[in-house]
């Protein structure tokens, strides 16, 4: 067993302390009648009365849940991030005008006010959709939560009671049997038969014995200790004490553990957060400057403050936060649907930028069931068939040894399954044994047919259960033959155990003397068994001399009055917790994709890289030192590490190594298998990993991985098999246990990447149109071209759904095939990026809205250069006889109208350019016309949805004096589409450049 | 974007002296950006110039293209008056200098010996008269004559007796214009039903009338008489349509001159102006679109 470092110490002096009783009077004395009495019957337990002093003491036996943030800081949180802030700014100033205007007695001017409001409402509507969806994929974890809670026998006053786990104290006794969950950390005290499952804690897949003798000085290693969370597999009634509860016990100490590691952000997280903050500091930037050219100009500080105001809003992108919420949790959903529960939601592009995925062997590897691998007998080793629903190849079964064999397989065997389970598949059934003889009734069941038939048929006379002097197991039974009167013994074993008791073999169903020969044989079939980490157990039989032991003879297992010798060896079984099915294929996907697996294990080093080899982590032909070392017959000091793909380190190893070294070896060896570790080295190994610039993904299903999880970039822990423990510190839960399941994250992870990317290259681009109307407005002093609630309308309404539509964009190439990004080099939003957006596509979409909205004063009576300096007199409430270029006088309100409509015409140019623009973006090499135009139909819908909610906003009745919009002419829709079309035309020839002439200086200036 | 991994890293950025790098970029990369640029936005830029040229190419010079935001006519008044106050008191000849200042700027051009140049005026009677048409927009005729129209017309709000404009007796004159629409037609009223009953005296052929009320009902009694001056005390047909600033440079519009005779001292007014036509509409938003309103408070203490 592992030993936990720090940890170990403490837990000694606890046991110390606890042994000690200082401070406990009344256990003394409980503990002295314990001793005194020592038959189990006279164990009274504590008194309620003290029980309950040291529950209000301790606290409840319960993990206290990790402290979450608490809601209204998550929430905070959504309103409080930079683009916010910048908006919360723009509110005030907002705020701030109407108060001054207000002051002034202009009463009429409630446009600032609305503004004011209105982006209030975007930050908190804003939040709210996010914290919603932060809350809803929490949520989907609490349903997983077992609700029931976990009962224990506990013998309190001389009396059983039937209590709440959670009511149990230290020093309590209590009663355990087969099935059991263990309630607390308990001292057994007595045992018949018990074994605990502690896979979820050490990755070990075989159940433990535990016993009342104390074995081992690590608390861990000894088998008088069961742990909280374990399970007790099989045993009649076992009685313990309990030594700790609550977070005190070995898992809520790693649960402390893993509470202890920081979260790590998110990949995309960083990413946003980098970009933010650029956009903010831009806005900031342009703003100041505008504001200060405009005082410079000579506007009022006001007027000054509105401009910076209106920048503001113009230049951050309202809406972006949103889509990639959306994009992300339409991932998530498309995930979910793939049995990948994604908890937090930006741990949906994690996977895509995975480079080390360290896998847990246990349950995430293997389905963490001991099943029969391989056969030998007839000289031969035969494989078994162990997929998961018997899909694979049998062998050749029809040799009369593997009669004998199968024969003394199901007959030498205790395990029955549970009553009730025709319907089930076998190898799903629930069985009453230990882990091997289920193995084995399973296999039976498989091959023979109805083993409770068959064992009716050979009729049990005595038994021998196993035992840890012998190391076999024996039992005599009656021929079905009804004419044949012998009885025959069957017995299996430690297979050297077996041969010391057999005279002869069976081969191709006659007996042979088992001469050197066959003893060799055996021993090569043994040690190759044994080198594929699977467990052996020999099998041998003898027909008993019918008148030596006639009908009825009166067998004893305790005088064993039958021959235990001479018998006739049948063959070897060996048993492995075998690889899913679908294990090899997906590491070998994670492969080509660039991604490495490492096997992070608390199991033996020969099991892991049996099992490592076996799934494809240390690939075929790879070798480690030790290997080379044996190939070439040389020490292993001698062997260059170099040579060495493979590398298997344990525990022991791990803990002399430097973080030095160890990041030296995982840099060396391509291939790692890491053995024997504990929850803290599994911690040290993803840390290392990181170390080297990997973005980390742990998979795991026991408690001892949630350290590990809660560090990894991405922590992904199995549904099924998972322990809460594991499922909390985790971001992703794969709820078919299916390792695959891990491909297909990645591959969603690295396609919302990309479409992300295009999702924002396509918001960005309009912050251009968006924001030149007021850079012009300010130094040529034209009527104000578009207005912010405008802006805030395409922003948050018009180019939601395409930006979002282009989530569903499939793949430009294989993006399996390429190597994970760098997270360094290969930003969400790089230069290139910006710059093609704001200064090609964007300033192209200026062009577009400008020449609109000339034409549209032009067409009204407003030529364009009469327009140049006529802000003042635009903009003057009083003077109602304005006059145009053919000497028309305008009242204000028919200027304002006026304006309302370049308003419109702004917007309809922008959102015109804007479907061009989400044309261009769904390919960012490809042409469009490789991609098709029409494949991806939500981007089709979402055009159409644009287009009416453009027509809606400009035609809808009441809209003039509500949102600023006017019913504009048709002619006004059709000014900017030479413009769209001139962006389609420029885009896909930007992107034939990229295409023919990689690497060139187009390629490096224009690929984003 | 630049990245700041360590504290050189933006010095570095700004001049990196081993690539000769500036912003990261050497001078050559920059020059080939540069270039670029210069190349993609004096491209945009022509196409954008040709656009604007092609769209006036489509824009006549005479005939508005569309006149739905402009039409139908505003109704304005001079003197402007901040938030539509007249506020005065007619001891303090300061306080009501803007607006006489106002008018006498305004009736300048109506100024008689301005009239006298015969190729560009004509007499249209001093009677209300029907529309005087002068040829189609679009024809070669070139500049059309205009309508004189003199400012003793507004009578004792001429200005011409009284450069106080009746400010300083607290009988204030405003002068009404209806807005200038190229090619509009007002109708006078063809039907007495939309016309207030003490308006409807007002009304007689090829005259747009005015009238002018207390717009709250506690006024009532209190604004005393109003005086209308002009041709019909409204405004006459004769004087439109109007061709436009370039085929009708000296046009001059019809004006009504109002007189509050008796107006409550030290009291706040307000008085409400309408034209009454069957193309002239009213809005909810727009106040001064064929009528307007304006708060008259007169100290005389």
């Amino acid at each position: 067993m592992f030993e936990m470092d720090g940890e170990m110490d403490k837990k000694k002096k606890k046991k110390k302390k606890i042994n000690k009783k200082e401070k406990m009077e009344g256990m003394k004395k409980e503990m002295d009648i314990v001793s005194k009495r020592q038959t189990p019957q006279g164990f009274r337990g504590l008194t309620s009365a003290f029980a309950a002093q040291v529950l209000e003491r301790d606290g409840p036996n319960e993990l206290k849940p990790p402290k979450g943030t608490p809601e209204y800081v998550k929430f905070a949180r959504q309103l409080a991030g930079g683009l916010q802030c910048l908006m919360w700014v723009a509110a005030c100033i907002c705020f701030i005008a109407f108060g001054i205007e207000l002051a002034r007695g202009n009463v009429t001017c409630f446009d600032n006010l609305y503004l004011a409001i209105t982006l209030i409402a975007v930050v908190v509507v804003t939040g709210c959709f996010g914290y919603y969806q932060e809350f809803k994929s929490t949520n989907i974890i609490a349903s997983f939560k077992n609700l029931v809670p976990q009962q224990a026998i506990v013998i309190r006053d001389g009396q059983k009671n039937q209590i709440n786990a959670h009511q149990l104290v230290v020093g309590d006794l209590v009663e355990i049997k087969g099935g059991d969950g263990i309630p607390a950390d308990i001292r057994i005290i007595t045992s018949q038969a018990c074994k605990v499952d502690n896979s979820s804690l050490t990755g070990e897949s075989e159940p433990q014995t535990r016993t009342p003798e104390c074995t081992h000085e690590n608390p861990l290693e000894t088998r008088n200790i069961a742990f909280f969370s374990t399970t007790c597999m099989e045993g009649t009634v076992t009685t313990g004490m309990i030594i700790n509860t609550g977070d005190r016990t070995i898992i809520g100490r790693i649960a402390t553990l893993a509470s202890g590691v920081g979260n790590e952000k998110t990949p995309i997280a960083i990413e946003i957060e980098h970009f933010v903050d650029i956009i903010a500091g831009l806005a900031i930037f342009f703003g100041f400057t505008f504001f200060v050219v405009a005082m410079f100009i000579g506007y009022a500080f006001l007027e000054a403050m509105i401009f910076f105001m209106a920048i503001v809003v113009a230049y951050v992108p309202e809406g972006l936060l949103a889509t990639v919420t959306v994009c992300l949790s339409l991932t998530a959903k498309r995930l979910a649907r793939k049995n990948c529960v994604v908890k937090n939601l930006e741990a949906v592009e994690t996977l895509g930028s995975t480079s080390v995925i360290c896998s847990d062997k246990t349950g995430t590897l293997t389905q963490n069931r001991m099943t029969v691998a391989h056969l030998w007998f007839d000289n031969h080793i035969h494989a078994a068939d162990t997929t998961e629903d018997q899909s694979g190849k049998s062998f050749d079964q029809s040799s009369e040894t593997w009669r004998s064999l199968a024969r003394v397989a199901s007959l030498c065997n205790r395990a029955t399954f549970r009553p009730d389970q025709e319907g089930v598949p076998i190898p799903k059934r629930l069985v009453v044994g230990d882990a091997s003889e289920t193995a084995l009734l399973k296999f039976t069941e498989l091959t023979v047919g109805n083993i409770v038939d068959y064992r009716e048929r050979f009729k049990k006379a005595v038994e021998l259960p196993f035992n840890s002097t012998n190391k076999f197991q024996v039992s005599i039974h009656e021929l079905d033959d009804p004419l044949d009167l012998r009885y025959l013994l069957v017995m299996k074993g430690a297979p050297e155990r077996i041969l010391e008791r057999c005279s002869t073999i069976l081969i191709k169903g006659q007996e042979l003397p088992l001469d050197e020969q066959w003893s060799e044989a055996f021993q090569t079939a043994y040690m190759d068994l044994g080198g594929l980490g699977e467990r052996v157990l020999g099998f041998c039989h003898l027909h008993l001399n019918e008148k030596e032991y006639p009908r009825g003879c009166p067998f004893d297992p305790d005088e064993m009055n039958f021959p235990t010798s001479g018998l006739c060896f049948a063959g070897l079984i060996s048993m492995i917790d075998p690889p899913r099915a679908t294990v090899p294929d997906a590491v070998m996907k994670c492969r080509t994709a660039g991604i490495r697996v490492v096997m992070v294990t608390g199991d033996h080093p020969i099991t892991a890289r049996a099992i490592a080899a076996n799934v494809g982590i240390i690939t075929e032909g790879s070798e480690t030192v030790e290997d080379i070392a044996q190939r070439k017959r040389i020490p292993v000091e001698q062997v260059n590490k170099r040579d060495a793909r493979a590398c298997v380190i344990s525990g022991g190893q791990l803990k002399d190594m430097s973080s030095d070294e160890l990041d030296e070896a995982l840099r060396s060896h391509p291939e790692m298998v890491f053995a024997r570790t504990s929850p803290q080295q599994k911690l040290i190994i993803v840390e290392s990993c990181q170390r080297l610039g990997s973005i980390v993904a742990v998979t795991g299903d026991g408690v001892n991985d949630s350290p590990a999880l809660k560090k990894a970039d991405i922590g992904v822990a199995m549904g099924i098999a998972g322990s809460d423990a594991a499922k909390n510190a985790a971001d992703m839960i794969l709820l078919d246990d299916n390792f695959a399941s891990i491909v297909t994250g990645v591959e969603q992870g690295r396609l919302i990447f990309d479409n992300l990317k295009k999702s924002i290259a396509y918001t960005l681009t309009k912050n251009i149109p968006e924001l030149t109307p007021y850079l012009i407005y300010i130094t040529v002093s034209v009527p104000l071209p578009l207005g912010c609630i405008t802006i805030l309308f395409i922003e948050l309404a018009t180019d939601i759904y395409p930006s979002v539509s282009l989530a569903y964009e499939k793949a430009e190439s294989d993006i399996m095939n390429l190597k994970p990004r760098n997270p360094r080099q290969h930003r969400l939003v790089n230069e290139a990026l910006a710059v093609y957006s704001y200064f090609q596509i964007g300033a192209i979409q200026s062009y577009a809205g400008f020449t609109d909205y000339f034409a549209a004063m032009a067409q009204e009576g407003w030529f364009p250069l009469l327009c140049v300096g006529l802000r003042p007199q635009w903009e003057d409430v009083h003077l109602q006889d304005l006059q145009d270029s053919y000497g028309q006088e305008w009242t204000f309100s028919q200027r304002l109208y006026q304006q309302y409509t370049c308003y419109t015409v702004f917007f309809v140019s922008i959102e015109i350019c804007q479907i061009s623009d989400v044309l261009i973006r769904k390919t960012r090499r490809l042409s469009v016309f490789q991609q098709g135009f029409f494949r991806n139909r939500v981007l089709v819908s979402a055009i159409v949805f644009q287009l009416l909610l453009g027509n809606l906003l400009c035609y809808c009745p009441g809209m003039p004096n509500i949102f600023n919009f006017m019913p504009i002419r048709v002619q006004w829709w059709f000014v900017p589409v030479p413009y769209g079309i001139l962006i389609f035309v420029y885009d896909e020839i930007r992107k034939l450049g990229v295409r023919r002439f990689p690497g060139s200086w187009w390629d490096q200036e224009l690929y984003y | 974007m630049p990245s700041n991994k360590d504290d050189g890293g933006w010095k570095k950025f700004l001049w990196d002296s081993e690539k000769g790098e500036l912003l990261g970029r050497t001078g050559g990369s920059w020059f080939k950006i540069i270039a670029f640029y210069i190349v993609f936005y004096g491209c945009l830029a022509g196409i954008f110039i040709g656009t604007i040229q092609a769209l006036l190419l489509t824009v006549s010079n005479y005939k508005p293209t569309w006149q739905d935001r402009v039409a139908p006519p505003g109704l304005s008044h001079t003197p402007r008056s901040e938030k539509s106050e007249v506020f005065y008191n007619r001891n303090d000849p300061e306080t009501y200098l803007p607006y006489t200042k106002a008018l006498r700027n305004f009736l300048a051009k109506y100024g008689e010996e301005l009239q006298r140049d015969q190729m560009k005026f004509e007499d249209c009677g001093v009677d209300p008269a029907e529309y005087k048409n002068r040829g189609d927009l679009e024809s070669d005729i070139g500049i059309r004559k205009a309508c004189r129209f003199s400012r003793s017309l507004m009578g004792p709000c001429s200005g011409t007796e009284d450069p106080d404009f009746g400010f300083k007796d607290g009988t204030p004159c405003l002068i009404v214009k209806l807005n200038r629409v190229v090619n509009f037609l007002p109708k006078p009223p063809s039907s007495n039903e939309s016309i207030p009953e003490e308006a409807q005296p007002k009304v007689q052929p090829n005259v747009v009338p005015i009238y002018c009320t207390n717009k709250r009902e506690e006024d009532a009694g209190k604004i005393g008489e109003i005086k209308y001056y002009g041709i019909g005390a409204g405004f006459p047909l004769q004087y439109y349509p109007y061709y436009g600033k370039l085929l009708h440079p000296h046009y001059l519009q019809p004006l009504v001159a109002l007189q509050f005779t008796n107006l409550t001292m030290n009291t706040d007014l307000r008085i409400e102006c309408k034209v009454f036509g069957d193309n002239i509409m009213y809005s909810d938003k727009d106040r001064y679109q064929g009528r307007f309103d304006v708060k008259f408070s007169i100290t005389s203490l």
